[in-house]
Formats: C-alpha cells, structure tokens, sequence
C-alpha cells in the first residue's frame, strides 16, 4: 500500500460500498431483490478494520487528513452508528417502499463525509465534509416523497444547514486572512505565538465558525430546524442523523476549538457557557411539553447536545475523554430507541405519538423492554451508558470550575426522566385505546436492538476499559 | 486600484444582503438565491484575502466552495420541487405541518 494514503482507507472503503450500493440499484430489475445492505455492512466492517489497523499510527494523508487516535475512536463510534442504521432500517425501506440502492448509498456516503469530518485537520477540509455529509443527510430526511411532512422536514434543515455553512464558510475565508493557512496546527502556533491581544476580525471569525457548529450540533439559539427535521424524516434516518451528525460535528468542534483557537480560550469560554446553559435548559424544558415521541427524543438530543459541549468547555483530560465515551453512549442508546420508533412504524401510521405507546408491554413485550433500557440511559439511570457518561461530564465540568453550569446540568437532567419515564409508563400502565396492529420484527433489525441494549449495559457496567481507551486517544493531539 | 478593504467591504454587504434575503423574501427560490449570493460574498473574500497573501490558496478554495454550492443548489432545488408537488407553493409560511 502507498502509505500516504493510510489515513482515508476507512472512508474510502465506506465510499467503495456506497459506490457499490449504487450501482447494484442501477443494475437491479424492478422487484428484483438484492442484499443492497449486507454490501453497506461489508464496507463497514472494512473500515473497522481499517481503524483497528491504523491504531497508534497517527497516520497522515495530504497533510490535511490525520488519523490520530481521537479521529479513530470517532471513526469507530461512526461504524456502530453506521452497522445500527443499516440494520434498523430495513423495515422502514420495505414498508415505506423505499428505494434501497439510494437509501443505502447516500447513507453510506454520509458516513464517509462523518469520518473525514473526524479526522481532518484542515478547516477547507472540514468544511467540505460538513457538505458531504449534510447534503446526503438532506436527502435522507427527504427520502419518503409521498409524504408532505418528509419533504418540509428535508426543507427546513436544507434551509438551515445551508444558511450555516455560509457562516462557517466565512468564518474559514476570516481565519485564511488572518492567519494565511487553513491548517488547524499552522492557525494555533500563530495564535500561540503571536500571543496578541485578539482584534475584532479574530472574534469574528472565531463567533462565525461557532456559529456554523452551534446549528450543527443543534445548539440553543441555533436548534430550530432540529424538532421538525427529526419528526419529518423516517425514524431510522432520525436515529442516524442525531447520532452520527452529532458525533462528526463534536469531534472537529473540539479539533478546531481545543487545539487551532486554544489560544483564544478566555475568549470563547464565557459565550459557550450561555450557550450550553440554554441548550441543556431549553431542550429539556420544551421537551417536556411534546407529545410526539420524535420531536420529544429531538428536544432530548438537544439537551443532550448541551452536556456535550458542557464537557468540550472544560476542556480538560477528563472533559475530552468524556466527549468521546458519551459519544459513543449516546449513539448506542440513542439509535437504539429510534430503532423501536422506527419498528412500530408503518405506511399507514407512523405510531410516534406518547398514545400510542399505551398497552405496548401487552402486544409486544420485548420491545417495550428494550424501549424501557433505551429510555432509562437516556435519562442517566445506574447502571446504563447514560449514567457513566453524564458522570464523567459533570465530574470534568466541576474539576474545570463550571459547578454553576454543573449543576444546570443535573437539575436538567433530574427533570429529563420526567418525560422519559412518561412513555415508560404509556407502554406497561396504560392500556391502549384500540388494539393497535404492529407490524412483525424482522430478524436483522431485532438483532441489532438486543446487541445495542447489551452495549448500553456493558458501557453502563464496566465503562473501565472504553474510558481508559477514550484517555489514551485524547493523550494525542491537544 | 482598490485595496484590500474595499474587496472585504463588498464582500460583507453581499453577505449582509444574502442573510438579508433569507429572512425577509417569500419564496423560496429566491432564498436559494440569497444563500447563492451569501457564498458568493464569501469567495470574494477568500479571492482577495489570496491575492494579499500572495498565496494561490484563497484562490482554489473558491474551486472547492463553488463545486459545493453546485450541489446544494441541486439538491435544494430537487427538495424545493418535491415540495411544491404537495403544497403548489413556494412561500415557506405555508408549510406548516411540523409545528410545535
């Protein structure tokens, strides 16, 4: 192998399987039916496999592209979300009769501009993966085309996302000036060096490129398309974008602002912390108020959004290491629950309301069982993933001085299983109105439900070997 | 020979009038317009910002911008149709099945 190029195997085999993925759809007959996701799988496990490789290399392509252990371990959290969302989606493809070939490809696609997100260092780079990634997951929202409501939720977040980048994009072409070089390594030693006193045009470009992350990681003031683009799309597209978005978007976050405007910290810190303040506040607040379960889950993932950059403010080891864990936590579990939305969803109905949760534990034991684990981690109940992570955030946010924002933060997160434990009692207490028909559970998909509750129990129980993994991977950049 | 100020100051009213035109127009296509003219302005800077560097980056940045504002303009116009298919409309306060 030509070793410049070790650094971007794991997308480029991502990107082969989309490739692939898309031709086989070229080349299916009508009704004919290809296993269009097992190639997804396959050029998935490649990329893991990539990254088990690529391990303590710190690997470098083009200078721009570096796979350091904290872009891998993203990557890696980027795989299960990838394997999950493949396999929880496709009941929905066949029961909304969706396209699988396109489906599959541009959720592929999207996973490869998330892993080239993680790993690049390079702000141009960064913001052409921001593109790659969110204009695949543009379509995805879109995909159900006989639906009114698919294709305002594919608008809105369009409209919103695009209107971002241009903000970013201009906090790029303001960094570029200033410093002359797009490189986040070359922009921080300037910074450091020059040790000045930050001009106007700095704070700009700074405010401009937080602007453009705050709207991705749909951060309070900036979370307004994220309710109706996660209630629009399909549940399983929902489940791919609150997780793998999410964990693309922090992972070059806290690249660009723990390393390249490190130097600025003092500057950046007080905004961040109104922000995160707000977005843990707002999203549980308005979460409590919805009666759909999507929308209720996308006011989660704000408030979820909110402890994240609690730990990315710290900035301290414990607060990076606990980005990656919650991360990797929150995909599992978060995917996990809209895997059940996404399985008790069909043509007819979409089933996403509270009510129609009621009387679940009498037709279908085993998913309100599984919902109920998904839900309890969610909430950061002992012993679930949620619990580990929010822990090691809110014990990095009181090492680095943020008690205020610490204790926002688990008062939030107390009045979050208000809303959570409503649907866990819908399903076993309440009894359902109408004997409510849902569809059989494919074997694939199940699997795939069962192996993310195991995860959420093993992150929950024995966090000891991920958490020193996720401190060694920290250990190299910053 | 205009310095570089005077790009910087083009460049910001063209933005100005692009995040103007997202928020104030009523449809939809010229919101895809404003965006257009939002990265447009920014081009500019990166040109300019090149040129006083003396570096050739600013100007194949432009290269990457406008090969990504191709497709979002394709894919926003794809979503804008499959939009209109069920409203036959393009003003955005009349989509408003996904409310709070």
């Amino acid at each position: 192998m030509i070793p410049g190029l070790n650094a971007i195997v794991p997308m480029a085999c991502v990107t082969a399987a989309a490739i692939a993925a898309m031709t086989a759809e070229a080349f299916r007959s009508p009704g004919e039916r290809m296993p269009i996701a097992g190639l997804g799988l396959v050029g998935l496990a490649g990329a893991a496999l990539a990254t088990v490789a690529l391990w303590n290399q710190n690997a470098s392509s083009f200078g721009v592209v570096t796979a350091d252990n904290f872009g891998l371990f993203v990557t890696m959290v980027l795989v299960v979300v990838g394997v999950l969302s493949v396999a929880i989606s496709g009941p929905t493809i066949e029961r909304q009769g969706l396209p699988a070939g396109e489906y599959y490809a541009l959720l592929l696609f999207s996973v490869a501009g998330m892993m080239l997100m993680a790993t690049a260092t390079d702000l141009v780079v960064i913001f052409l993966a921001l593109e790659v990634l969110s204009l695949a997951v543009y379509v995805l929202t879109g995909i159900r085309r006989s639906a009114a409501t698919g294709a305002e939720a594919a608008l809105k977040y369009f409209l919103l996302g695009s209107f971002s980048s241009a903000f970013f994009l201009y906090g790029i072409a303001f960094t570029y000036g200033l410093t002359g070089s797009t490189r986040l390594d070359r922009i921080g030693s300037l910074l450091a060096a020059q040790s000045m006193a930050p001009t106007p045009l700095l704070w700009l470009s700074v405010g401009l490129l937080l602007v453009g992350f705050a709207f991705k990681v749909s951060a309070v003031p900036f979370h307004m398309w994220t309710p109706d683009a996660y209630e629009g799309a399909p549940p399983a597209v929902t489940g791919f974008m609150s997780t793998g978005v999410k964990a693309a978007a922090f992972a070059a976050f806290a690249r660009v602002f723990l390393s390249a405007f490190e130097p600025l910290r003092g500057d950046w810190t007080p905004v961040l912390w109104a922000i995160a303040a707000s977005t843990m506040i707002l999203g549980t607040v308005v979460g409590m108020a919805q009666s759909n379960v999507k929308r209720m889950l996308a006011y989660s993932s704000i408030a979820h959004g909110g402890y994240l950059l609690l730990a990315l403010m710290a900035g301290n080891e414990i607060g990076k290491g606990a980005i990656l864990f919650y991360l990797l936590a929150y995909a599992v579990t978060n995917l996990g629950a809209f895997g059940v939305i996404a399985l008790l969803d069909t043509a007819e109905r979409p089933n996403d309301q509270v009510r129609d949760y009621a009387g679940l534990w009498n037709t279908h034991p085993g998913l309100a069982a599984l919902m109920t684990i998904f839900l309890l981690s969610l909430g950061g109940f002992p012993p679930m993933a949620g619990f580990v992570a929010k822990w090691y955030v809110f014990s990095a946010a009181v090492a680095a001085g943020y008690n205020g924002l610490a204790i926002i933060g688990v008062l939030t997160s107390v009045v979050s299983v208000f809303f959570y434990l409503r649907i866990v009692v819908m399903m076993y207490m309440t009894p359902a109105d109408a004997p409510a028909v849902f569809p059989a559970v494919p074997r694939l998909a199940g699997a795939a439900l069962v192996v993310s509750a195991i995860l959420v129990f093993y992150l929950g129980i024995l966090p000891a070997r991920l958490l020193d993994l996720a401190a060694a991977s920290i250990g190299t950049i910053f | 020979m205009p310095a570089l100020n005077h790009y910087l100051v083009l460049s910001a009213i063209l933005f100005s009038i692009g995040t103007a035109g997202v928020f104030l127009r009523r449809n939809l296509i010229t919101i895809l317009l404003s965006i257009e003219i939002m990265l447009n302005a920014v081009n500019l800077s990166f040109v300019a910002f090149g040129r006083a560097l003396g570096s050739a980056d600013g100007q194949i940045i432009v290269f990457f911008v406008m090969t990504v504002a191709a497709a979002e303009a394709a894919v926003g116009l794809a979503i804008v149709i499959s939009l209109f298919r069920h409203h036959e409309s393009l003003n955005p306060d009349q989509f408003t099945a996904l409310k709070w």
